[in-house]
């Protein structure tokens, strides 16, 4: 009896310390976005800083986000092909490939690309700054780190994201398009003519709209996860694993949560 | 001036255990200690880079900690802090680090010539070449380069006080000479307030007016050099002494070894404070 006593306290324990995680991790998220939010409304994020940052987000992605798109649109040709043919009219083939590069693959594997290539990255480098004592100096030095670090980091996440998912969504219907003439023989006029019949300008919209919430989400865990960076190199590792599984989670999350909320 | 008054603070365990302690102006005083007794602590709790449990921290006769949220900022203009590692800022250049420690407001009034000239004033007070190290990285420099690039980025603000955490740690006995001329030389020059976290007790003991020795939280001796050197409390006479500090040592580890920390070197220990 008292063994059974222990197992429910420690899974109650276990349910309270996730739980207080959980409570911190949102209240310490929602202290940044406050405070990244009163930095760009007092004017203290520099212009450059944001300009050099969207170019680390956005320009440097686009060779990742090309092939990633490439591989999507491909993939999605291909298998649609396969299932098609014999059994549904092949042209139906370019509103699959359209639809599934624009409502979910070009968002959801563009934020995976951000995660890996910039999300990490921001959680390695302001935690290496963080164990280093270069946040500390900021301090010192009478300068807040949210304006000089937090700030820039996150407003790139949401100028070069849409850029990103945008041009995604065009790499990979392209892709698709290819595919689709070389695998199946679907001709151009075809796949288009299949595109536009199941158009609605709002998916494009839809898209976009889970871009800006993709680049606002990714670089907010990055830099809260960095803050929160204790602990010297091993440290860091720690963090930034953390930090990507976090995003990760955030994102697939959010992503489940658009259809019902925007496509119904 | 900087009073430290009752300051406590614990992480797991305690480290500080209600430290008072009053720096005068124009002094320089060194915190000496053995490692993990909370120096850095003290030194951080200062300009709110850590912030004390309990007790206030008084610069200026400004409370750091009593009074409203503008009163840290106040603090930190008036107060430098020169970092164990330095912690030069890895993207930035000596230059821009340098920059950073300028307020904005007064970056702006000085335009881009008076600034560089600061800057390279700066790095000359401190024995460096500006032409050789302004526009290298810190991964370029070594680390007494960065040490005093770190020291620079600190006086180029002209602060009041100035908080050194172990400026000499990790350094050969050469660049750590220089790094304590350059303590001497910074004071006599700017007649600044300067608080030394230091575990070179010898080097230390030639450039501060008093020393303070802090143990387990608690300030176990504070007074000149030379009340330092004539103490008889143990853990003074092991830091002021190396063959004493050997038998110290060894003492420490036997009673360590047969169930727990010896206490007896704390009877007796003599305080002096705000001597």
């Amino acid at each position: 009896m008292r063994w059974l006593a222990h197992l429910g306290l420690g899974i109650l324990a276990r349910f309270g310390r996730a739980g207080e995680s959980v409570t911190t991790h949102a209240g310490g998220i929602a202290l940044l976005v406050a405070r990244t939010a009163k930095a760009l409304a007092t004017g203290q994020v520099s212009m450059r800083a944001v300009l050099s940052q969207t170019y680390a987000v956005g320009v440097q992605s686009l060779p990742l986000v090309t092939v990633t798109a490439t591989l999507s649109g491909i993939v999605t040709s291909q298998q649609g092909g396969y299932q098609f043919t014999g059994s549904v009219p092949l042209y139906i083939l370019g509103s699959v490939v359209t639809s599934s590069v624009i409502l979910e693959l070009a968002p959801v594997l563009t934020a995976i690309v951000l995660i890996g290539r910039v999300g990490a990255r921001i959680t390695a480098e302001l935690g290496t700054m963080q164990v280093s004592e270069q946040i500390d100096a900021l301090y010192a030095l009478g300068r807040d780190p949210i304006p000089v670090l937090a700030a820039p980091r996150i407003v790139a996440g949401i100028l070069a994201m849409p850029v990103l998912v945008g041009f995604a969504n065009g790499v990979g219907f392209l892709a698709g398009m290819i595919a689709a003439r070389l695998t199946v023989g679907l001709g151009t006029e075809a796949f288009l003519y299949g595109a536009r019949m199941f158009w609605h300008n709002w998916d494009m919209f839809y898209s976009l709209m889970k871009a800006v919430v993709f680049g606002f989400t990714v670089p907010v865990i990055a830099v809260h996860m960095g803050l929160l960076t204790r602990g010297g190199a091993e440290g860091v590792g720690r963090s930034t694993t953390a930090s990507v599984v976090f995003m990760i989670i955030a994102v697939l999350v959010m992503d489940a949560l658009f259809p019902p909320l925007l496509l119904n | 001036m900087i009073e430290y008054r009752d300051v406590h603070k614990a992480f797991d365990l305690p480290v500080l255990s209600g430290v008072d302690l009053e720096v005068h102006d124009g002094e320089t005083l060194a915190i000496v200690g053995p490692s993990g007794t909370g120096k850095s602590v003290l030194l951080k709790t200062t300009i709110g880079l850590i912030v004390p449990d309990r007790g206030d921290v008084i610069v200026d006769g400004q409370s750091v900690y009593g009074s409203g949220p503008g009163t840290l900022a106040e603090v930190r203009r008036k107060v430098g802090y020169v970092f164990q590692n330095a912690a030069l800022f890895d993207s930035m250049t000596v230059y821009e680090n340098l920059r950073q420690g300028l307020p904005d407001a007064l970056q702006k009034s000085l335009g881009g010539q008076e600034m560089l000239r600061r800057v390279c004033a700066s790095l000359e007070a401190v024995n460096l070449n500006p032409g050789h190290v302004i526009n290298k990285f810190p991964a370029e420099l070594s680390g007494g380069m960065r040490k005093r690039v770190g020291l620079a980025r600190t006086i180029v603000g002209e602060p009041r006080i100035i908080l050194y955490d172990e400026p000499v740690t990790g350094l050969d006995p050469v660049n750590s000479a220089a790094v304590e001329r350059l303590i001497r030389r910074i004071r006599e020059r700017m007649g600044v307030t300067s608080l030394v976290v230091t575990h070179d007790i010898e080097g230390a003991l030639g450039y501060c007016d008093r020393i303070a020795l802090l143990d387990r939280g608690k300030l176990a001796f504070v007074g000149t050099p030379a009340e330092f050197r004539q103490s008889h409390t143990p853990m003074v006479m092991a830091f002021a002494d190396r063959t004493a500090a050997a038998n110290f040592s060894v003492q420490m580890l036997d009673d360590e070894s047969h169930g727990g920390p010896s206490e007896s070197w704390q009877n007796g220990a003599e305080t002096t404070r705000g001597a």
